[in-house]
């Protein structure tokens, strides 16, 4: 974001707020389901987007405008399951060996590639991700994938969170973080994978 | 000399830059040797890059839902959320 673009923002640029709706509402839908669950997570973001409207003119810049309406929709969510004195954030965190390492049968016993990576076509890093085609199989394998790897997922590489933060904020330790983010990424290296070789989920 | 398997293994780590000095000499070593492996952190680097642009932008209900909701707790002073 341009300085000029977040003074008008901080000033209550009521076009410019929206537009940051635009881009980031699904994100952060996204960031909240695995934490309360899909039922509650549209209310949850909703409440978080009436708080960053009072909270912009404080917003230094520092951060990511990302990494910023993230930690505002975290707290929404925690304050939500407190409410519902629900402690535990995810039913199936530490469960780490739902899923295997999903690349293991790319592999030989020796440790070399028996079935090695296709060649992308990336234009941009950006576009990457984009097809309408790709989103469909990607929005099944988030819901499909267990919801601490998706929690992970979304908080370091969508809302690029500090790890530090996360694990405080999910009580994990930075080991068992860093594997379960590994474990979500190569799923998604998996699907893309496929995706580019063959045109199909 | 590491396998493709444990590179595939320390590829967050490598690109994050977290490996300790040793274990980055032995990544690069046998990046310079094989296509596969190169080819592999190469696009899972433009991945993790492409990560934050996963989910689509917000329709119009949306945001206009949103905005109104914004609006209609803006015009009630001291309200919570």
């Amino acid at each position: 974001m341009h300085n000029n673009q977040l003074t008008l923002l901080k000033n209550g640029d009521q076009t410019l707020f929206a537009a940051l709706v635009r881009d980031h509402h699904r994100a952060l839908i996204a960031l909240a389901t695995p934490i309360v669950g899909v039922s509650e997570a549209e209310e949850v973001v909703q409440n978080a987007w009436v708080k960053a409207h009072r909270a912009i003119a404080g917003f230094e810049g520092k951060a990511r405008v990302r990494t910023w309406l993230s930690r505002i929709v975290i707290n929404e969510a925690k304050m939500q399951l407190r409410a519902r004195k629900k402690e535990v954030l995810f039913a199936d965190f530490g469960d780490e060996n739902l899923t295997e390492d999903a690349l293991a049968d790319r592999f030989n016993h020796s440790g070399g590639w028996q079935h090695p990576p296709a060649n992308w076509h990336v234009d941009s890093p950006d576009a990457l991700l984009m097809g309408s085609d790709l989103k469909d199989c990607l929005d099944r394998l988030l819901n499909k994938i267990p919801t601490n790897q998706r929690a992970i997922l979304e908080m370091r590489d969508t809302s690029e969170l500090p790890f530090e933060e996360i694990c405080n904020t999910l009580s994990v330790s930075a080991s068992n973080a860093r594997v379960v983010l590994h474990r979500a990424r190569t799923q998604l290296f998996k699907l893309v994978d496929h995706y580019q070789e063959t045109g199909e989920c | 000399m590491l396998s493709c398997r444990e590179v595939v293994d320390h590829a967050d780590a490598y690109l994050a830059g977290e490996l300790s000095r040793r274990q980055r000499f032995a990544a690069k070593l046998h990046l310079l040797m094989c296509r596969h492996c190169r080819r592999y952190v190469r696009q899972f680097n433009s991945l993790i890059k492409a990560t934050p642009f996963m989910h689509s932008k917000a329709s119009d209900e949306e945001v206009a839902k949103i905005m109104e909701r914004i609006d209609r707790r803006n015009s009630k002073p001291g309200s919570d959320v």
